[in-house]
């Protein structure tokens, strides 16, 4: 079995949909605010236990069902606040050796501050630089020690991200990111566990990570449709390998790669509304599954003080 | 101005979480404690393997005022001086009560080795095996019976072994170098009981030659522990070296003893082959109109050990007259009436009974509920401060029924050959993995019901705590999904029966006059 916990934040938050995230560069004015309603899909049917890849009957394909509401706010000038609280189903699919019951619910509650620290403008284009500080919780009492079919990692989480763009006069643009992962601890329902040695306690000590990012994109449409390839590498910075032919558990070190597109569209004839379709895989990894997720999301901007600002 | 308030409100948030920042334990970290008891006679005591404490033969120690015994003393004291802080460490890690470190050594190793084998890439399916133990798979596979088993040895030679000490100690009456020397200061408290022979010493060489011979990928590693106890033994004060080889001599010899049981006791042959487990499935079958499948894929073509049920008992003569009764037919009303039951819990996983699914599970890659009954009698060993030999006496009666009762619940496994909720009930789901062997009666069932006995034999005041937790254990498995009521409830009895002859024999080993 399967640790995904890793997965779901960057599922959330990392390289989900174009625009109006947390990891991306873009910066919403003050008193704007976007929603955005996202549903993703992955699965898989492999996953690398250690370094070494293999499938595994017991719980076949994993199926991964995600419904995501979220909303931005611009609060201020360069500064934009996130919250996002996604309900997530997991099963295998029949037939499975196994016989696991899925686990279904609410995951954790994100809330994050983006602040944009700089801009530049040259005469080629024009240069962003942002930072991220984002903070989850589990929002329901999901068990993490129940891999692969967990919810998430069942512990706090406390990112920081920094992001650069360089947005040429040409539509394209390049950005690349780095994510300091800090993790605290899941609760498993049982008061021992072997972590390459005994620990008597249900406390698990969930990994920190970091993670890099680097994407490349161009709007196209003056600005209305936008299209990124990106790639996303995470590596967690202590843990323990999943054993042979055993579950996986939130202690694991969780490496992965992981590349995708994305697009999104603004309908110029219906202001403020949006929608963005992606792809990513993850094509290599350590104690990660090899799997595939498909999204697609609304998005709206609406300006909450209009009509006072008018 | 804005910068500044990012900077506060991440720095607060930081600081916040770096705070809860916890050192996890890795063992039970306990008092050194004036012991409830010493048990002067307690070389007197009745053991399991030999005849008596007196059995076990060693030279008598040089008399206190002898050059031989000042030379010992003096080397001790130059090696105390020389102590090192890695020296301290190991003396507060091994502390004075050997048998709770090295049975947490032996849970350890349990969990760690408690990896069933997979699938090869062609389907088949390869066993542990001892003669080549590297594997791949690894050998052993420490799966309930195993662990029950390595357990039962272990504690048994520790518990003769301290049977043999105490004799010798109280027989020689050789106090401690602390108490020869006002130069060495003892690391714990003192219990007034004669060192030598070194009690911790027994311990570590019994522990270190059974687990040797169970977990052979670990030689070298319980080489390195055990050595480190000695050296903590010396370090802490309490004994010289003719202390610790007299310990090792007695610690040899009681596990050579138990060993030679051990290779006869018909464990090798309890993973029994395809065609011996195909009749023994097909007798269920003419019997009862039922027999269990394994339904993982691909199928494992062998239940785990079929044969348990065959191996030696330490306290039943007969497996058979601990057999329960035989479970409700596949279709009887009683049969129905529990898969509706089990449809219910399925359907309605409270949180409460999703807490005790996972808290009683002890599957793959833990310490097993053998272990987990260990890890109890570990806890109140400490908290009523019982001294070396009534711990490893605690160990030994609960390991041997909980052994025993694995035996019995083996037999009955595959005697009946019952079949599990998933392989009866259409599209069924578990919230725990379903084991490799047939239902009827539970493993968690019986293992607790039988190790609860035998601590509330032992800890009277924790009897109602015991048996409220062997019946919980129980029923987690049904809330699991993947045993049916009556597996829980019959298997409870069967293990109380079974426990009963244990102690029965407990009672009568001198330990309570």
């Amino acid at each position: 079995m399967l640790k995904l916990n890793l997965t779901i934040t960057f599922l959330l938050f990392a390289v989900g949909l174009v625009g109006q995230t947390p990891s991306d560069a873009i910066m919403m004015e003050s008193k704007v605010v976007c929603i955005l309603f996202e549903y993703n899909y992955g699965q898989f049917d492999q996953y690398w236990e250690g370094p070494s890849i293999r499938e595994n009957q017991t719980i076949a394909t994993v199926k991964r069902n995600t419904v995501l509401p979220m909303m931005a706010v611009g609060v201020v000038k360069n500064l934009n606040l996130f919250v996002g609280l996604p309900y997530i189903k997991t099963e295998s699919s029949d037939p499975n050796g196994g016989k696991f019951a899925g686990a279904s619910g609410l995951q954790d509650l994100t809330v994050a501050v983006k602040y944009k620290a700089f801009e530049k403008k040259t005469a080629r284009g024009e240069l962003r630089v942002l930072g991220t500080v984002s903070f989850s919780t589990p929002a329901s009492n999901y068990l993490p020690d129940y891999m692969p079919y967990s919810l998430g990692a069942g512990a706090p989480e406390l990112a920081y991200r920094a992001i650069g763009q360089y947005t040429f006069n040409s539509g394209f643009y390049v950005r690349g990111a780095g994510t300091y992962l800090w993790k605290g601890y899941a609760k498993a329902e049982r008061e021992y566990y072997y972590n390459n040695g005994s620990f008597y306690t249900s406390w698990m000590d969930v990994p920190n990570a970091i993670t890099a990012e680097g994407i490349f994109g161009k709007k196209f449409l003056d600005g209305s449709l936008q299209v990124e390839l990106n790639y996303l590498k995470t590596q967690s910075l202590s843990g323990d390998d999943i054993r042979a032919y055993n579950s996986p558990q939130p202690t694991n070190k969780v490496n992965m790669d992981r590349v995708g597109i994305s697009a999104h569209y603004y309908f110029p004839k219906i202001e403020g509304l949006g929608i963005g379709l992606y792809h990513h895989s993850v094509i290599n990894g350590r104690n990660a599954p090899k799997i595939s997720t498909s999204g697609i999301g609304l998005t709206y901007f609406f300006n909450y003080l209009k009509r006072e600002s008018l | 101005m804005r910068q500044s308030i990012y900077k506060v409100f991440s720095i607060l948030i930081l600081s916040g979480f770096v705070a809860c920042e916890k050192e996890l334990p890795t063992f039970l970290e306990f008092e050194s404690v004036q012991f409830s008891s010493v048990d002067a006679t307690a070389g007197n005591w009745t053991p399991i393997l030999l005849g008596s404490g007196a059995d076990i033969a060693i030279p008598a120690p040089s008399e206190v005022n002898s050059s031989a015994y000042l030379a010992e003393l003096s080397a001790l004291e130059t090696a105390i001086g020389q102590k090192t802080k890695a020296d301290q460490q190991a003396i507060d890690y091994w502390m004075d009560s050997p048998v709770v470190r090295w049975n947490e050594i032996a849970l350890e190793l349990i969990a760690k080795y408690n990896i069933i084998p997979g699938p090869n890439a062609d389907g088949t399916y390869t066993l542990p095996n001892p003669n080549t133990p590297d594997g791949p798979p690894a050998f052993p596979f420490s799966h309930p019976p195993y662990a029950s088993r390595v357990l039962a040895y272990l504690s048994v030679a520790q518990f003769d072994g301290l049977i043999s000490a105490w004799h010798h100690k109280f027989s020689f009456n050789r106090a401690a170098p602390f108490k020869q020397s006002a130069n060495i200061q003892y690391n714990f408290q003192d219990n007034n009981i004669p060192s030598y022979p070194s009690e911790g010493a027994v311990v570590a060489a019994v522990s270190r030659k059974i687990l040797s011979a169970m977990f052979p990928l670990e030689v070298d590693y319980l080489a390195e522990k055990e050595e480190e106890h000695y050296r903590s033994l010396l370090l802490s004060g309490g004994n010289v070296s003719s202390d610790i080889e007299a310990g090792k001599t007695i610690g040899n010899a009681i596990s050579t003893l138990a060993l030679a049981r051990a290779s006869g006791d018909g464990m090798s042959k309890a993973q029994a082959p395809k065609a011996v487990s195909d009749s023994i499935a097909n007798a269920a079958f003419e019997r009862f109109g039922w027999k269990w499948i394994n339904l993982e894929l691909p199928q494992r073509p062998v239940g785990l050990t079929p044969l348990f049920g065959k191996v030696q008992m330490w306290n039943v003569l007969n497996v058979e007259d601990t057999r329960p009764i035989a479970p409700p037919a596949v279709g009887s009303a009683e049969y129905l009436a529990d898969v509706a039951i089990l449809n219910d819990y399925a359907d309605n996983v409270t949180e409460e009974r999703r807490r005790i699914a996972n808290f009683w599970q002890d599957g793959l890659g833990t310490y097993t509920p053998p272990g987990h009954w260990n890890e109890f009698a570990k806890e109140f060993i400490v908290k009523y401060k019982q001294n070396p030999i009534r711990a490893a006496r605690t160990f030994a009666y609960l390991n041997m029924a909980m052994m025993d009762g694995g035996i019995s619940c083996w037999d009955a496994k595959y005697y009946y050959h019952y079949p599990r909720p998933i392989q009866t009930i259409e599209g069924f789901k578990t919230i725990a993995g379903t084991p490799n062997f047939p239902s009827y009666t539970s493993g968690h069932s019986v293992f607790s019901a039988a190790g609860a006995e035998v601590l509330a034999y032992i800890f009277p005041q924790k009897a109602n705590q015991v048996r409220d937790w062997a019946e919980e254990a129980a029923i987690s498995r049904v809330y699991g999904g993947i045993h049916w009521t009556f597996d829980a409830y019959i298997g409870t009895d069967q293990g109380k029966d079974v426990a009963q002859y244990t102690v029965n024999r407990a009672q009568a080993d001198g330990a309570d006059n």
